[in-house]
């Protein structure tokens, strides 16, 4: 049976090539994110255990919560009189405090360094005397010895033009500082530590710009040669107060390798859903084919049969095939893998995640997971049309091909389709709208049952729509658009199948659309009702920092201003979820924003009050004039009465509190926005000017008017957009290849019928045009159930998402046209090289096969 | 259509003609003549049966006289037109506009219902055709209870009728058989055969027919034996019983 799979094998090597070129594929995508996701974390934790190797122990804050998976635990700051108290432990070395916080670098030219509200961090820190506790090592120049001396990352020297000897400003908490370039550094064997702009001071000056006065984030600690690190926690512990802790700086270590890890999982998530996603499409091809190619060679299985093969026999022959193709395209699909690997790391620096440059991780995990998975899907999507071939009883041998119209759909068919449909849409349902544990797991099962449900159902369907689809063109195109209709309707089945592929790629591109376009809209409602204000300041600093407090303030002072407050964004422990809380001066803000007070009012919003948005305060079951538990990393526990409760959930979130009350809790003191409201009497364009103008003393800060502020608004769900489209380009390149392949085999299977349409008198154009509409029906049929889908699936994520502040749903007429049209054309491109073949068929040669 | 043409070499009352047509397939030593410069013509109005045994080149003959294949030299004529001056595409609407065909077997394209077949050239072409002929043609051949079924729903006798039909629906200036009662029982094969020679009596049509059935080839008006790629015999208004004479011939 192997000679024979082998034969037959290389007999179809075309066709073949296609379904090891969609296996190929998604292997490839998969086995790129395994080796990309293990060179990181092998960079990393090596990174780390360099720079660390000689801090033995850390003394930190101790935990107060645990913030979101993504940003740890959260915690205080240690007092620095600490710091003498550890060096006068016996069996310390050497000890050093040391300061780590927001500080945004401005590049020569003026604008502001990396992205830290939605990439690697703008990191503000001390540089640490000690060498042996300094994880950065001098690339060029000297420390910082006067106040104003700065050591920067090598690599925000080189994306500033920034040299040794370089003045520039550095935006730190209070007023911008003038710096002057002392030193470029290198973090262990990198530019910097995972892409991040990195601004080191003199440890007082630290302190004093990055932190508070007095504190340290932590002390790292160097033993002597003959105490453990764990013996030598000890005894720090000892000297230590009761709020901070002593841990080994192979615990910090690990735990920094571990939060890296966890923060990059989750691109690794992302992209293998895609992986998937095309290795899923992959395998509506690779059934479809080895279908086509199972009905096509009925008389030689029947052969097989009538010989003396058994069912088993043939049934493992059409496996082994698959086994065969799935196995060699799995492998190539590894090595093109590490090629894959490479272009991803150079996407994921553009998005400003610097990955250094090491070898690549090439692990048996990788190779294993890759090609079994490959393979799996392979033989999985098989498995039917085996199983089919199997049945193939002797005498079809001596029956004539069977190239006529297929049976049409059976009644279990509609029956098993509808269940898994229904039950999809159940579950989907559930996982949305009822809190399950895993709902997102929930979600993707839901979604993945309505798509095979909706593929089941393919056949069905699959005829009607054709004929309607392909109606106008039948009427406006003549006989090659009616043969296009009549070709697709002939074999419901393998349009549907065929269509499928393609289907489920546009149901996520219709369903991501749908869902940014609603989210972009809900944004701009929002801005629309809760922002009354004329222009906004974004630092752009996200919740790591902002700009003085002074600037807002200095805001209210000007004639153009009616009214400014900054706006301010933290984590903290409410009634016991890691939550954020916005805070803004509420006689200023209330001005400028409309958050819908329904109940309480902001004058009450003191310094140990609290407000909360509707659905929470439901949620929790609370009203105004309760009280709730709420923990600040700095502070500690406290109790916040609710002076108030609100409708709209932007800007302020879930809570809001006032800028007594925050100050009171958190020790930073940066706006990340600030909202302004013009005078009545102002001009729009005079207010915009002199905001500007006051803006100009902290560069990279953009000043905004409503439109603009949509738009910047708007710029993430954009930049999403763009790498989901990205992503899902794959799958859909291999449902198109899907298509092609069909394609060419049905003018295989239809080469009498050709012939014969030639030798009466069709054109080879008319021939290719009427294989490219029938693609393009076929593609079309997909695009319509794909559309359909994704229109349910992006309604339902938005229904469920109105916490996020997501409530407007928008179809994009415009964008889902873009898509139906560029569906028609992708189908009439894969058509190309079957209809380019079908035209070149000898005509007496094709008239004579039967 | 004025592309098609060319000068004749000859004026010519005939449908279509050769002139010292001769196809070689293959090279030296396994080189086959299939046609060895057979000059011969098809008067306008005349049904003609070519016989012969097997690989004789009778088929050759008949698809290199429709455009199908091309001669490895001489020439073949529809009309005036000289096939080998002309391009595929030139080809091709000759044979739409020019040529009917019917062949052995599987004549007609699934998908279309028999009337859809009919019409296919004249919808390949654009136009509409001219009605009333077409529901004559359809009359004649007894298929106006047939004109919506789909082939897979008709006989094999009823499917060459219906090819038949779309032989005659262009009005071409000649018709090619290819053994078209091959796959027929005798009743059926008769009852195209007459449908065939009712064609060239009251329609005034051409045809050229291949077929190693005596009986249907005692249709015609004339027969013409090949053997060997080249023109043996003729006959003239030919029976069942004298063709079987000269076809035993063939064996000694």
């Amino acid at each position: 049976m192997f000679a024979t799979a082998l034969s037959s094998l290389l007999a179809h090597k075309l066709r073949m090539l296609a379904v090891a070129t969609a296996v190929l594929l998604g292997v490839a995508f998969m086995a790129g994110t395994l080796v990309l996701t293990d060179t990181v974390g092998r960079t990393f934790d090596n990174l780390f255990g360099d720079v660390y190797k000689n801090t033995d122990v850390v003394v930190r804050a101790k935990a107060a919560f645990d913030g979101p998976t993504a940003m740890g635990a959260q915690r205080g700051r240690v007092d620095a009189a600490a710091l003498a108290a550890v060096r006068a432990v016996p069996g310390v070395r050497e000890a050093q405090g040391n300061v780590l916080g927001y500080a945004r670098l401005i590049a020569k030219d003026g604008h502001a360094l990396g992205h830290p509200s939605n990439g690697a961090p703008a990191l503000g820190g001390d540089w640490t005397v000690s060498t042996r506790l300094n994880p950065y090592t001098l690339a060029a120049g000297s420390p910082p010895t006067a106040a104003d001396d700065v050591v920067i990352d090598r690599k925000s020297a080189r994306d500033g033009d920034l040299q040794v000897g370089s003045v520039t400003t550095v935006l730190v908490q209070g007023p911008p500082m003038k710096v002057r370039v002392s030193g470029i550094a290198t973090f262990g064997s990198t530019d910097s530590p995972g892409g991040a702009t990195v601004v080191l001071f003199r440890s007082d000056v630290a302190q004093r710009v990055i932190a508070a006065p007095g504190t340290f984030d932590q002390i790292a600690v160097a033993a002597d040669r003959d105490v453990s690190s764990s013996q030598l926690a000890s005894r720090v512990r000892a000297v230590i107060p009761s709020t901070a802790e002593a841990v080994t700086g192979a615990a910090v270590t690990k735990e920094t390798q571990d939060a890296m890890a966890v923060a990059f999982s989750f691109f690794t998530t992302f992209m293998l859903v895609f992986a998937l996603i095309a290795l899923l499409v992959g395998a509506f091809m690779i059934f479809n084919t080895f279908s086509i190619t199972v009905a096509q060679r009925t008389r030689e299985n029947g052969l097989l049969r009538a010989l003396g093969a058994t069912r088993r026999q043939v049934l493992a022959a059409v496996l082994l095939e698959a086994l065969i193709i799935g196995v060699l395209a799995s492998v190539a699909g590894l090595f093109v893998g590490l090629g894959v690997a490479v272009g991803l790391k150079g996407l994921l620096g553009l998005i400003g995640f610097d990955i250094p440059a090491s070898g690549v991780v090439f692990t048996l995990k990788t190779v294993l997971v890759s090609v079994l998975v490959g393979v799996a899907v392979t033989c999985a999507a098989a498995l039917s049309p085996a199983r089919k071939a199997g049945r193939v009883p002797p005498i079809a041998a001596m029956q004539a091909g069977n190239t006529g119209v297929a049976v049409s759909s059976s009644r279990r068919r509609v029956v098993v389709g509808t269940i898994l449909t229904a039950g999809g849409v159940a579950t989907l349902m559930t996982g949305l709208f009822s809190s399950v544990g895993k709902p997102v797991t929930v979600v993707g099962v839901g979604a993945l049952l309505v798509l095979f449900g909706v593929s089941v159902l393919g056949p069905t369907v699959a005829r009607p729509l054709s004929r309607i689809i392909g109606a106008p063109l039948a009427r406006l195109r003549g006989v090659t658009g009616d043969l296009a209709r009549e070709n697709a309707m002939r074999n419901p089945r393998r349009t549907a199948a065929t269509s499928a592929a393609l289907m489920i790629g546009v149901a996520l591109v219709g369903f991501i659309t749908i869902f940014v376009a609603s989210a972009k809209a809900s944004l701009n409602d929002t801005i629309d009702r809760a922002f009354t204000g004329d222009i906004v300041v974004n630092t752009g600093a996200g919740m790591s920092g902002g700009v003085d407090p002074a600037f807002a303030r200095g805001l209210t002072t000007l004639p153009e201003i009616a009214a400014a407050s900054g706006v301010r964004q933290s984590l903290a422990l409410v009634a016991g979820d890691a939550a954020i809380v916005t805070a803004a001066d509420p006689k200023q803000a209330f001005q400028i924003l409309d958050i819908k007070p329904l109940s309480g009012s902001p004058d009450q919003l003191g310094v140990d009050a609290i407000a909360v948005h509707k659905d929470t305060a439901a949620r929790l079951h609370v009203r105004v004039g309760d009280v709730l538990p709420v923990v600040f990393k700095d502070t500690g526990p406290k109790s916040m009465r609710i002076a108030m409760i609100y409708g709209e959930i932007q800007p302020a979130r879930t809570y809001f509190m006032s800028m007594a009350a925050y100050d009171a809790n958190f020790s930073n003191r940066y706006d990340t926005m600030v909202f302004v409201k013009k005078a009545a009497t102002a001009d729009a364009a005079a207010a915009l000017q002199a905001v500007k103008q006051a803006a100009a003393a902290y560069p990279g800060v953009d000043v905004l008017d409503r439109a603009g502020f949509k738009t910047d608004q708007s710029k993430p769900f954009n930049q999403m957009l763009t790498l989901v489209y990205a992503l899902l380009g794959l799958a859909i390149l291999i449902a198109l290849l899907g298509i092609a392949n069909t394609l060419a085999l049905s003018v295989f299977e239809r080469t009498h019928e050709i012939g014969l349409l030639r030798a009466v008198g069709m054109t080879r154009a008319q021939l290719r045009a009427s294989l490219r509409w029938e693609s393009a029906i076929i593609a079309l049929q997909g695009t319509a159930l794909g559309l359909v889908i994704g229109i349910f699936f992006g309604w339902a994520l938005v229904r469920a998402s109105s916490s996020l502040g997501i409530t407007t749903f928008a179809l994009p007429v415009p964008s889902l046209g873009v898509i139906v049209v560029l569906a028609a054309l992708a189908g009439m491109v894969a058509a190309i090289g079957p209809a380019r073949r079908a035209a070149r068929l000898n005509v007496l040669k094709a008239i004579v096969s039967t | 259509m004025t592309t098609l043409l060319h000068p004749p070499i000859t004026a010519t009352q005939a449908a279509a003609r050769t002139v010292d047509a001769t196809k070689v397939y293959g090279r030296g030593q396994t080189e086959v003549r299939a046609l060895d410069g057979v000059t011969i013509e098809f008067a306008q109005g005349q049904f003609t049966a070519i016989m012969g045994p097997s690989g004789c080149g009778k088929s050759t003959l008949l698809h290199c006289l429709a455009g199908l294949d091309d001669l490895t030299s001489g020439h073949a004529f529809i009309g005036d037109a000289d096939l080998s001056a002309l391009n595929d595409n030139e080809l091709t609407l000759l044979r739409r506009e020019r040529i009917g065909f019917v062949f052995q077997s599987y004549n007609l394209i699934p998908t279309l219902t028999a009337l859809e077949n009919i019409r296919l050239p004249l919808r390949l072409a654009g136009e509409t055709g001219d009605t009333d002929w077409i529901s004559t043609v359809i009359d004649t051949l007894g298929l106006t209870e047939r004109t919506a079924h789909h082939p897979a729903e008709m006989s094999g006798g009823q499917q060459q009728r219906v090819a038949v039909a779309r032989a005659l629906a262009t009005r071409p200036r000649i018709i090619f058989a290819d053994e078209p009662t091959g796959n027929l029982d005798s009743k059926a094969g008769a009852e195209v055969l007459a449908f065939m020679r009712r064609a060239v009596d009251d329609m005034k049509q051409t045809i050229v027919m291949v077929t190693h059935d005596p009986n249907a080839a005692s249709y015609a008006d004339r027969i013409v034996f090949l053997a060997d790629g080249r023109i043996v015999d003729e006959m003239e208004h030919p029976t069942a019983v004298r063709v079987l004479e000269r076809m035993k011939r063939f064996g000694e």
